[in-house]
């Protein structure tokens, strides 16, 4: 499969430290890639540089725009980067606390008529697509037991359930690429794998997704292709099997 | 102790009413809504008053053949020939009237949108600072800019209804014309939220990085707001004009922005209704403290200071007992929870 995503020596510094220092990898379409390491060793800084909220300071992120060719977007602007089709969420979850479960969700789709200040005023020129979004919102819901939910607004829900949410968010919009940042943390193991699962199915339609865990029980069983960051720099990569048994892994998840 | 002159009292009370309507839905729009602390609201007043006192006064001699740049509106012989020749013709009243209140809120919806790039980096605080220290500027600038009147200001700015000639009659059709345009403004505002894009708004005021992270184009969606809610706001700028006949500079000070942020605090931030319903105790509050206070026969404490105490002691009563204010802002009413209803009914079972 050919990449749709890579970052290319990329390194980020702020003064003198290097939480990112040179770190190239590549995303294939259609997989699911994992992004582990130890605290601090820059897996957060990553994703920010990709969506646009640092600029690198050095090297370059491709993603591959709809003619097939390899595109430049570092530099550009987090909105920007998500027309470009990059989803992504954050460690600590950041849902729009007095919105409903529902309106969260409905937020997320880009190209929304009723967005548009000539058209807002006007129901019946944006109803019909406010209510294709909503169906497709409840069945996301459904489909990770939220349904009880709909009408909760945000400071009524679980740990599990905000994390959760975050990353249904996500989903409402049909981008390339979703970055998920810590999607299990706080989700008990059976939900977990419920979201991976889904998230498995995801990619059999055609999405890509970058993941960043902690749950490696959870994470090595779905997927592809495993890059291990330490200190800013990548200390491993390869299939899950490969990566766990790196005593270099080993040795920096456990301490030496 | 003169007669009390109860429709004289409520067509005063309901003018300032609808004056102050206009500006608390707009603040709520811009802060209860999109999270802009705009500490600047009476810049977007007073440019408002502005250029509708500016155009009626010099357009009036200008088109009575008295040349405005000769005889100046804001001169001795100019207020004696505005005085002389303001309001006569309907046509021409009206005209300026609609003039006037389109170039208001053009001008001060324009100002509003340019005013969101110096504040588009910062915070929340340094926004309001921003926007007031940008106000006090406007003043000291109209304070000593000759062709609108210098700290004098404009007077004598001919009534858009003087040519009725019954004074009590021409007062109450603009207060007719005031409450339509409170009405337009609620009715406008509701539809404009109680979409997708007031969705939109709420979200960018709970988590801008979220919103930015979903594609919303954060900056854009400031520029606009300031710039509806600034244009409304000079609309309504333009009719204070009217109202007083006159503007000078220190009409329009910070206590104004703050008196309409108390509004918008008791009624209820998010919630247009709770506007009103705060616009409409505070006014009546201050017409009737303006009438009772002197008959207590207080002289030590100036009726002003009185006024002050009173919001005071009933902003911290308020949010003591309803800590979101009168009305609590509602989630919006959009087709899609008729449609998520629909289904979860349907689907009651699960899967």
């Amino acid at each position: 499969m050919p990449n749709i995503l890579e970052a290319r020596d990329l390194a980020k510094y702020f003064g003198g430290v290097r939480a990112l220092d040179g770190v190239t990898i590549s995303v294939p379409e259609r997989s699911i890639v994992g992004l582990i390491g130890p605290n601090g060793s820059g897996k957060t800084t990553l994703f920010n540089v990709v969506t646009g909220f640092y600029e690198p300071t050095r090297g370059e992120v491709l993603l591959k725009n709809n003619s097939g060719s390899m595109e430049r977007i570092d530099g550009l602007n987090p909105n920007e980067v998500f027309l470009k089709g990059v989803v992504r969420t954050f460690q600590v979850p950041r849902l729009f606390t007095s919105l409903t479960v529902l309106e969260n969700v409905l937020v997320t789709p880009p190209v929304q008529i009723g967005e548009k200040v000539l058209d807002a005023p006007f129901k019946s020129r944006w109803e019909k697509q406010e209510r294709e979004l909503a169906k497709k919102a409840v069945g996301l819901l459904k489909k990770f037991g939220m349904e009880k939910y709909v009408y909760s607004r945000i400071t009524e829900l679980s740990v599990a359930h905000i994390k959760l949410l975050e990353t249904i968010r996500g989903l409402m919009t049909s981008a390339k690429l979703y970055l998920l940042d810590e999607p299990a943390a706080g989700v008990d193991y059976g939900v977990a794998r419920e979201l991976f699962n889904y998230i498995r199915g995801l990619r059999e339609e055609g999405l890509t997704f970058l993941i960043v865990e902690h749950r490696l029980d959870v994470l090595m069983d779905y997927v592809d292709y495993v890059y291990v960051l330490h200190n800013g720099k990548l200390l491993s990569e390869g299939k899950p099997s490969e990566v766990v048994n790196d005593p270099k892994v080993i040795e920096a998840y456990i301490g030496g | 102790m003169p007669e009390f002159d109860l429709i004289g009292f409520l067509v005063q009370w309901l003018t300032v009413f609808g004056l102050y309507s206009i500006l608390a839905i707009t603040l709520n729009l811009e802060a209860g809504f999109a999270g802009l602390t705009n500490f600047g609201k009476v810049v977007f007043y007073g440019i408002g008053a502005y250029v509708g006192a500016t155009l009626t006064t010099y357009l009036t001699l200008y088109l009575n053949n008295v040349d405005p740049f000769e005889c100046p509106p804001y001169s001795i012989d100019g207020i004696v020939k505005l005085i002389e020749l303001g309001g006569k013709s309907p046509s021409l009243s009206i005209g300026l009237l609609a003039l006037s209140l389109l170039a208001a809120f053009i001008a001060a919806g324009s100002v509003g949108f340019l005013l969101t790039y110096p504040i588009l980096r910062v915070g929340p605080a340094f926004v309001g600072f921003t926007l007031l220290s940008f106000g006090e500027l406007m003043r000291i600038f109209l304070r000593h800019y000759e062709p609108v009147g210098g700290s004098k200001g404009l007077a004598a700015i001919p009534r858009p209804f003087g040519w009725v000639g019954d004074p009590r009659l021409s007062s109450f059709i603009f207060l007719l014309l005031v409450l339509g345009l409170v009405a337009l403004t609620y009715i406008a505002m509701n539809k404009l939220t109680n979409s997708p894009m007031g969705r939109m708004l709420r979200a960018v005021r709970d988590d801008e990085i979220a919103a930015l992270c979903l594609g919303k184009h954060v900056p854009g969606i400031k520029a606009l707001t300031l710039f509806i809610g600034s244009g409304f706001s000079g609309m309504a700028g333009a009719l204070m004009a009217y109202y007083f006949t006159s503007v000078n500079p220190d009409m329009f000070v910070p206590a104004v922005t703050f008196n309409v942020w108390a509004m918008v605090i008791l009624g209820g931030m998010g919630n247009f209704t709770g506007s009103i319903i705060g616009v409409a105790l505070f006014t009546l509050m201050d017409r009737l403290l303006a009438f009772i206070t002197p008959a207590l026969g207080v002289a030590v404490i100036s009726p002003d200071y009185i006024r002050w105490m009173f919001v005071g002691l009933l902003i911290v009563v308020v949010l003591l007992f309803m800590p979101k204010g009168l009305l609590a802002e509602r989630p919006l009413k959009t087709p899609a929870l008729d449609e998520a209803r629909k289904l979860l009914v349907e689907g009651g079972g699960g899967a």
